[in-house]
């Protein structure tokens, strides 16, 4: 049981000078092994949202649950990539990578093979014992990554992962997170600004408005990659290609845009026809 | 050796102003030949009734196990303060009152206490490094990074992991800055303690020599204390070096 369901969250903030509605009646949920992406414009509180599901923050109004369960905290079944990284500066790149293993108590040798398998993946070889600060951003990041996968968790929770990656890895990464969700799906939330991301790699798009944050849409990607079968393309440049996709971004970008009202979309965007 | 050439110039202008120029009268400050011949006297002979390899053994042992007490109650202390809030609102206050006490107005104390012996300053020392180290290892335990520490948190981490994983390295830093200061802490009361009460070290060799009108040896004692602290705080970079590989 892995499901993320967010039940009339309101978040407010205490500031000098008053308190700060950051969340207004957030409601919904993703689904055991559903890949849901949030976009929205920067302080619409897509990190506050993704926190309360790590149990780092908690809601004001409204309830957080996880497999039925309400948040009381962070747990095992969830790992969370975080927006700057986080990584540990004290520790190699294999040390980051192992961290979580070794909290659990994961035998040596078998710690020893998964970081391998991690470092080999996300392309660090030769860097398994240098420190983070010795590597380039877009190496920390997926440091970061791999320290988060290396724990195989039910739980993904991904803050904007591939910000800092140059072009071409983040198309990699994004297509290594396409093969890793077909051969071994997760419940992930992933927190993007790129449009052509989420539809490349969710099965729903939230779309949010700031001030306060709130859902403006919900919009199905998963009929339409099935019933296209984006799936047989093996690269992105390919499935951005498509009809499909096109239209997806481009209703997507309207909604950012505010130029559909929200009220109406939410409603419409269940069905989300092609063409 | 970065500064090398400022101190060459001091010497250059030390030879000038006491030598050939005669700026300074050699009972004010010693010219080299006369600290040179105060530094044969006291290494060979000895002065003050010991010679200086003696001097050196009393002072640095007092400074090595005043600085080893400070920082073995110190640290600890910090990380505790800095951990816990109860232990802060418990002994904080007591720290506070105490603070504005420098460590050398507890000399007539410690000498009732344990006499003119190595105790009495032992206790001195121990009690000028102890803020230090205390202050800066709480202080480092505070400014913890939050994020790093949510990371930790989200990747597993329960209190063990939390403080000897992400806790100790990431205070680890300010540690050794609380370490540098006790160490120059160390040194400034050592020789203030030595000049009240002592039979040997280097504070005791200057008290002789200002009796004597020994210019030469108060600077030879003086500059003793320079090498040697600086000697103990290049060998502290190098274990910081050592233990902390992973700062830039
Ligand atoms: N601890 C806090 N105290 C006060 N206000 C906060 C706090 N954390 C977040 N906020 C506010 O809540 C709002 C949402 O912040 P959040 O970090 O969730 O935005 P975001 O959507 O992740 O933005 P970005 O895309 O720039 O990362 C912002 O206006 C921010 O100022
Ligand atoms: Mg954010």
């Amino acid at each position: 049981m892995s499901e993320i369901r967010f039940e009339g969250v309101e978040r407010r903030f205490h500031r000098p000078g008053g308190n700060f509605l950051a969340l207004e009646n957030i409601c919904f949920e993703v689904a055991e092994r559903e890949f849901v992406a949030l976009v929205g414009p920067s302080g619409c509180g897509k990190t506050t949202l993704l926190r309360m599901a790590a149990g780092l923050d908690f809601p004001t109004g409204g309830r957080v649950l996880v497999g039925n369960r309400e948040v009381r905290g962070p747990g095992p079944d969830r790992a969370v990539v975080f927006q700057q990284f986080a990584l540990f500066p004290w520790k190699t790149i294999r040390q980051n990578i192992g961290f979580g293993l070794k909290c659990k108590g994961t035998p040596l040798t078998q710690r020893r093979e998964i970081i391998e398998h991690y470092v080999t993946l996300m392309g660090l070889q030769g860097h398994g014992d240098a420190y983070p600060h010795q590597l380039s951003g877009g190496m920390q990041q997926r440091v970061a990554i791999a320290r988060s996968y290396a724990l195989e968790p039910d739980v993904l929770l991904m803050d904007e992962p591939f910000g800092a990656l140059d072009a071409q890895t983040r198309v990699l990464m994004q297509e290594e997170l396409v093969r890793l969700a077909r051969d071994n799906p997760r419940t992930v939330l992933f927190i993007t600004h790129s449009v052509d991301e989420a539809v490349y790699l969710a099965d729903r798009v939230i779309v949010m408005t700031p001030r306060p944050g709130r859902i403006s849409a919900i919009i199905d990607i998963g009929l339409v990659r099935r019933t296209e079968r984006w799936i047989d393309c093996e690269h992105i440049e390919e499935v951005m290609a498509q009809k499909s996709f096109v239209h997806l971004r481009s209703r997507i970008w309207r909604l950012l845009r505010g130029l559909e009202s929200s009220g109406e979309t939410v409603g419409r965007a269940m069905e989300t026809g092609v063409g | 050796m970065i500064g090398a050439a400022p101190i060459l110039l001091l010497i250059i202008a030390w030879f000038a102003a006491t030598g050939p120029l005669g700026l300074i009268a050699p009972l004010k400050f010693p010219s080299p030949a006369i600290a040179l011949a105060s530094l044969e006297t006291i290494a060979g002979p000895g002065y003050a009734s010991a010679p200086l390899a003696e001097h050196i053994e009393t002072s640095l042992s007092l400074v090595l196990a005043g600085f080893a007490a400070a920082t073995l109650t110190g640290i600890p202390l910090g990380l505790l303060l800095g951990t816990s809030r109860y232990a802060n609102a418990c002994i904080n206050p007591i720290f506070q009152l105490l603070r504005p006490i420098a460590p050398i107005a507890w000399i007539p104390l410690t000498i009732l206490w344990f006499g003119l012996g190595g105790g009495a300053k032992i206790f001195v020392v121990w009690l000028a490094a102890f803020a230090p180290a205390v202050i800066n290892t709480q202080t480092a335990v505070r400014g913890v990074n939050r994020t790093v520490i949510e990371a930790a948190k989200v990747h597993g981490a329960r209190r063990v992991n939390l403080f000897f994983d992400v806790t100790i390295p990431a205070a680890l830093p300010g540690i050794f800055t609380g370490m540098r200061l006790s160490l120059q802490a160390c040194w400034m009361v050592l020789v203030a303690a030595e000049l009240v009460g002592a039979y040997t070290g280097l504070g005791h060799v200057m008290i002789i020599a200002t009796e004597d009108l020994d210019s030469g040896m108060i600077f030879v004692a003086m500059l003793c204390v320079a090498m040697l602290g600086v000697a103990m705080s290049l060998l502290l970079a190098r274990l910081e070096a050592w233990v902390l590989p992973w700062r830039r």
